[in-house]
Parts: structure tokens; C-alpha cells; sequence
């Protein structure tokens, strides 16, 4: 898994995480951060699988297990599309007896899939029912809903929900800006005041979130 | 950052299989059939040399110290050859070798064979490998400096991290991460002993899971690569097109052996069966219930004649097939219960006189009989108990089915056989020296190491990985008891620090 390790290390660099391959703290650190954290002598890092990810996202954002995740909205993304690459075994068909040894070169393409159709879904939910919003809560965007940007409460809150939601703790002030920041971007060239543009953010924020290595290691 | 490469082969293989490869080739009359540059001596001699070396704790180095794939040596190997009694006429004899080796040996310490910075000498006494240049040495301790800060910091990697073992705990046995709150609640307690009974209470709940005792669950899945299920030919519930057999029995008393208050032993020892009435219960089959099963599923073996997972329809079915003398059923009992696989050269342990060849397979060649010098004396327990052909059951007189097609010679094959160089008279005898072997409690230990460590014990594991799997032998330990073993388990360092 040290591939799939280094592969998320580099799409994220919004996050502090643990390291399988243990990288050099001082390159993962941020101008006006605390000191680098130390590196574990014996780091052993391991990857959830596929079905322990599905198993932690559908009970931290509210989404059942056996619907969390569908291929072409018929097949289990882990138990019938990304089985093995996603660190599963299926030994009476296909005589996998015990789980791939390294990362296959899709593992992390898997996991970016299922991490982007999880929060694509999540995010849907919460907009057509709005009292059970998990990580979009429209009704409180701005404060009668129809701000042209969301306050720096507003993304603070989000940024929050996605953190807890995801990785069971609060956001540092560093992670909080990271993500606030992400959002001119989102909105970069389209119309000012549309909800489409925090939701699109509180997605791409979600996947951000759900694909670091914090969230696909333990 | 350097790492050292996981062992190939692993610890719990390299002890034993070297150690009874050497210690036969002592034996009188045994047939000296390695080639000329592969001394079956070696290890012992090496660890005469250095009796203080990590690699020799149990007395015999591994095969990988001087070899590739023996004969074929690597660095370290060759450099010790071009030492080895210059100007002496080859093939060393084995007391010449015995004689020049520590000489050789000296003469090398000051060298670096793999050119990674330390020399031979200080990667031999720190179980290092002398020829693989990322088996380095390594200091796991932390400066002081460091420890004060991981102490501040979410995770200590300095140390043992209680919170981090929570949740370690719950992912590997439960499948998922405790709560908010739990995870929130747990960094409230300041209290060590308090920490570790909450560890405790969560592994015994999660041990209770459907998502490690359950069908397709975390016991099941380490039982795959021992049972080899192939739903092709699978019979009973939710059978395959030609159903011979069914699996399910066989994970069904591995989850019994491995699960609750049971002793591990009973994989080898069984005399019974088990059903799974839910998810996570399971219960023993009484002989009337297993009568009438029909047949398809029935066992045919009689019940004094059963020896846990080794004898079972399944394996049967799927290791023994068709042969008289069954050695890909004694193989695959030998590498999945012991850790010794014969084809990558483990566990070696060569018969005097042996192979015999009495199914005239042309074993007894020498590249052949390297191997089967042990593999067919472990082999002959197996020849009474029928595969395919024969339905399965237990037949004292089953070779003489066999004449016709391996030959007059088959049926002379004996019932009894070798195992760790202990005669044995049949495979409840096999099973019983195999159970209380040192290379079981060792495979046992080190398949939850694995899992749940993330790779096999390496060099600085050892002491932690050695007190568990004496602890699971010992009677006032664990007693076999796996899920005592876990407890401790998952308190050690090499589990709890990140």
C-alpha cells in the first residue's frame, strides 16, 4: 500500500496525517505551523480495505452500508466492483485467498471513485431533504439564504461537519482556512448566489477530506 | 528512511525447517543429497560461530544467511566462499567444511556484503541480513527530545499510544472506527490502567462481531489459503455444478478452534464437527445429527480415525484427489498449520532411507529427493484416508487400490511416517506431535501477527512475538486460547505504537 500511501500524500496537501513510508515531517509542514511532528522509527500504517472505508463513512455520514456506494447504480463498489484492489479476498470464485500484498495500480483510483460517489451522494441527500442534512445544511447558508458568499461562520461550520463527520474530530485553524480558500475557486466564473456553488464545495471539500490518507489509513 | 525488508519466509519457518534440515544430515546413514555448495551443517555451524546472534536464538540460522535459493549463494555467501579453505580441492567434504567455516567466517566480519554501511559482523549480531541492502539496523528508541514532544503531539510514536490502539482495536476487530464520542471519551481518561481495560472490554466485544467471527468475517478469511474453498465443486448450501464437498464445515471449526474458550489445537486434534446456527454461534454437530446428513455433505471418516481440518471431507477432496500417496495433502497441512512450505525448501527434515519411492514417481532422483526425504514421510499418514476416488472415508487397506496403476510397491507403503523427526504410527499421532509443536503455536501467532500488525515479525519484534507464542504453549498463559493471546496482543508495542 505504500504506492496507494504516497499517491493520496500528494493529492492532499491540506491534511496532517500519518505515513506509511514515514516522509520527512519538515516537507509536510506549513509556514507558521507548530514544529514538525516526530517521525515513528517502525511506522505501521495500515489500509482500511474497502469494506471497513464503506463501513466508517456509512456510519459517520448517515448513509446505509448496503446503499452507500453503487457502480452504475447496481453494483457494491467493494463487495462486487473494487473487491480486490480495494484490499479485499474472494476465494471460493476467484481463488484470492488473502489480499493483494502491494497496491494495485487502480487502488487509488478506486479510492478516489468511491470517496467522489459518497460525497456526491451525501451532498444530494442533504439538498433534497434539508432537515436531515449531514454535511450541506442550505437553510443555514447565509443568513436568509440568499447571501452571495457564505460567511466565514458559514464554511467554518461546514468545514467542521466534514471533519467530524469523516475524520471524528474538529478541524485545526489551519485545515479551516485551507478549505475556505478552496472555495473562490469553486466559485471562480460561475453565478454569484447560486447554492450549487457551496454544495459543489462542500462535495469537493468532502472528498478532499475523505480521501486523505487519514481517512483510508488507521 | 531506510526499512528493513520483511523476512521472506518468515521467522516462524526459518528456525525449525533449517534446524531439522541441519540436524538430519548428522543422522547416520542419512543420504548426504544436497549438492556440494549447500551444506545441510551450515546452519548449525553458523550459529556455533555466533551464539549470540538474533538469527540464532533457537540454535540454526536461516538458509538465506549464505543462500539465494541454495545452492545458489548471495553476497554475504560468496564472499564467505572465497574464504573457505583456499587451495583446498572441492567438493569440501562436510567435516572440512565444518572445520574451515568459522575461520571463513572471521575472515568476512570487517566486510559489507550488501554495501548498505554496516559490516557482516554488526547486521549478524543485530539479525540483520548480511546480503539484502535494506536489512539495516535500526534504533527504535527515541531521543529524548522527541519523546517529550510525540508525548504533546495526537499520536505518540514513541511509545506505546493507548488511544491509538483503541481505535486500532476497533477497526481491526469490529470494521469500523469507534465513535466521536467514544474516541472523545477515551482521551478523557488519564488513568493507564483505566485505558487498558477499556481496550480490553472493546476487544471482547468486537471478538463477538459478525465482522470477525461471522461467515466471509476476519476468521474466516485467515482460514482461505489453509481450506482453499472453490465453489465449483462445492456441495451443501448454495452448492457449485459438481459438488463433492462442503467447505463450510471446515470454516466452521476453524472459527470454533479459534474463537472463544477453545483450545487452537483442536484444528489438528478434532474428533468432531460444527455447525453455525447465526452469524456468530457456533455449536458441535452430536454423530446422530451427522448421520443423517445426506450425502453430499456427510463425512465419511469415523470418528477415531478424524484429525481436525487435516482429515476432512474437503481437504480430502481437494489435496488428495486421486494419488496413493498424498503428499500435496501432507504439504498443505504441513505449510498451513506448521508455516512450512516444502517447495520454497522449509522445514526440511530429512528421513534416512528416505524418499522410497513406493509409487515409482522417480523421487528419489536427487534434485527430487531434497525434498522428498521429508515430504514423503509425511506424506504416508495420509495414504489411509481416501479423496475423491473412495468417497472419502478412512481405508487401512486403501493402497492395494492403487497396484494396478502405481504399481505392486504402493501397497507396501506404511501407515506410519516422520514428522520433526518423531515417528509416528498413523495421523492422529501426526496430529497430536504437530499440535504441540513449537512451529504451530508459532504459525498460529504469527497468522494474527500478520493481520494485525501489517507484516511478520521482524528482528525487533521477536521478543514480543516469542512471549506470545510461548504464552499461547504454556498452560498458565493462554492455555491455546487464541482470544486470550489477542489481549495481549494488542498491547504490544509492535501493535500500539505508531
Amino acid at each position: 500500500m505504500r504506492k496507494l500511501t504516497c499517491i493520496g500524500l500528494a493529492s492532499l496537501g491540506l491534511l496532517t496525517a500519518a505515513c506509511a513510508t514515514a516522509p520527512d515531517p519538515a516537507a509536510l509542514q506549513f509556514a507558521g505551523d507548530s514544529p514538525a511532528p516526530v517521525a515513528s522509527a517502525d511506522p505501521r500504517v495500515k489500509f482500511k480495505d474497502g469494506e471497513r472505508y464503506l463501513r466508517d463513512l456509512s456510519a459517520n455520514l448517515n448513509m446505509p452500508r448496503e446503499d452507500i456506494c453503487k457502480e452504475l447504480s447496481r453494483y457494491d463498489c467493494m463487495t462486487d466492483a473494487f473487491r480486490i484492489v480495494l484490499g479485499g479476498v474472494e476465494a471460493p470464485n476467484l481463488l484470492v485467498n488473502e489480499p493483494i500484498e502491494n497496491a494495485a495500480l487502480t487502488s487509488p483510483i478506486a479510492v478516489d471513485r468511491v470517496a467522489l460517489h459518497v460525497c456526491s451522494k451525501r451532498v444530494r441527500m442533504d439538498k433534497e431533504s434539508p432537515a436531515d442534512a449531514v454535511l450541506f445544511k442550505a437553510g443555514a447558508y447565509g443568513e436568509d439564504g440568499r447571501s452571495t458568499t457564505p460567511d466565514k461562520a458559514w464554511l467554518s461550520g461546514a468545514a467542521d461537519a466534514i471533519y467530524g463527520s469523516i475524520l471524528l474530530r474538529s478541524p485545526s485553524e489551519r485545515e479551516i482556512q485551507n478549505l475556505a480558500a478552496f472555495y473562490p475557486q469553486v466559485a471562480d466564473g460561475r453565478e454569484a448566489g447560486s447554492t450549487e456553488v457551496a454544495a459543489d464545495w462542500v462535495t469537493l471539500s468532502c472528498f478532499a477530506v475523505a480521501s486523505s490518507l487519514e481517512a483510508v489509513f488507521y | 528512511m531506510k526499512r528493513p525488508h520483511p523476512r521472506k519466509g518468515a521467522y516462524i519457518a526459518l528456525a525449525l525447517g533449517i534446524s531439522a534440515m541441519g540436524a538430519a544430515s548428522f543422522v547416520p546413514g542419512a543420504p548426504l543429497i544436497q549438492p556440494a555448495s549447500a551444506k545441510p551443517p551450515a546452519p548449525m555451524a553458523f550459529c556455533h560461530s555466533y551464539p549470540e546472534a538474533k538469527a540464532c536464538s533457537t540454535g540454526f540460522a536461516d538458509c538465506a544467511a549464505c543462500h539465494t535459493t541454495p545452492p545458489a549463494r548471495n553476497a554475504f555467501g560468496m564472499q564467505v566462499a572465497d574464504k573457505l579453505a583456499p587451495g583446498v580441492g572441492r567438493p569440501l567434504s562436510d567435516q572440512d567444511f565444518l572445520k574451515f567455516l568459522p575461520e571463513a567466517l572471521k575472515a568476512v566480519e570487517d566486510l559489507d556484503a550488501d554495501g548498505d554501511g554496516y559490516s557482516n559482523i554488526v547486521e549478524i549480531m543485530a539479525g540483520t541480513q548480511t546480503a539484502d541492502s535494506n536489512s539495516v539496523p535500526r534504533t527504535l528508541a527515541c531521543a529524548a527530545d522527541d519523546a517529550t514532544r510525540a508525548a504533546g503531539a495526537q499520536w505518540n510514536v514513541c511509545t506505546y499510544d493507548a488511544a491509538y490502539a483503541f481505535k486500532k482495536v476497533h477497526m481491526d476487530f469490529c470494521g469500523s472506527s469507534p465513535t466521536r464520542a467514544d474516541i472523545d471519551g477515551f482521551r478523557k481518561i488519564t488513568d493507564e490502567k483505566t485505558k487498558l481495560a477499556r481496550i480490553s472490554e472493546a476487544l471482547d466485544k468486537c471478538l463477538d462481531s459478525p465482522y470477525w467471527l461471522g461467515p466471509n468475517g476476519v476468521v474466516w478469511n485467515i482460514a482461505n489459503a489453509k481450506i482453499r474453498p472453490a465453489h465449483a465443486v462445492k456441495s451443501g448450501e448454495n452448492p457449485g455444478p459438481v459438488p463433492l464437498g462442503d467447505y463450510d464445515d471446515d470454516y466452521n471449526l476453524f472459527t470454533w478452534a479459534n474463537s472463544d474458550d477453545h483450545d487452537v489445537r483442536d484444528l489438528l486434534l478434532a474428533q468432531y464437527f460444527v455447525k453455525r446456527t447465526d452469524p456468530v454461534t457456533l455449536q458441535q454437530i452430536s454423530e446422530e445429527e451427522l448421520a443423517k446428513r445426506p450425502r453430499g455433505t456427510m463425512q465419511p471418516v469415523p470418528k477415531d480415525k478424524r484429525v481436525g481440518m487435516i482429515s476432512t471431507r474437503w481437504f480430502g477432496a481437494v489435496n488428495t484427489m486421486f494419488t496413493s500417496i498424498p503428499r500435496t495433502t501432507a504439504a498443505q497441512a504441513y505449510r498451513s498449520y506448521l508455516g512450512f512450505d516444502i517447495a520454497r525448501m522449509q522445514g526440511l527434515n530429512t528421513v534416512p532411507h528416505e524418499p522410497m519411492d513406493y509409487d515409482t514417481k522417480g523421487v528419489g532422483a536427487p534434485e527430487c529427493a531434497v525434498c522428498h526425504a521429508t515430504l514423503d514421510p509425511l506424506s504416508y499418514p495420509f495414504t489411509r484416508y481416501n479423496g475423491i476416488s473412495g468417497g472419502y472415508s478412512y481405508n487401512d487397506d486403501r493402497l492395494k487400490d492403487y497396484v494396478r496403476v502405481d504399481g505392486p510397491r504402493v501397497a507396501e507403503a506404511p501407515a506410519g511416517g516422520m514428522i520433526f523427526g518423531q515417528e509416528v504410527a498413523d495421523l492422529l499421532e501426526w496430529g497430536k506431535v504437530a499440535a504441540n509443536s513449537d512451529a504451530f503455536a508459532m504459525k498460529v501467532a504469527g497468522d494474527y501477527w500478520k493481520l494485525l500488525v501489517g507484516r511478520e515479525p521482524d528482528v525487533n519484534d521477536q521478543p514480543e512475538f516469542t512471549r506470545l507464542w510461548r504464552g499461547l504453549k504454556s498452560a498458565t498463559t493462554y492455555n491455546y486460547r487464541v482470544e486470550k493471546m489477542l489481549h495481549d496482543l494488542v498491547l504490544t508495542n509492535a501493535y500500539g505504537r505508531p
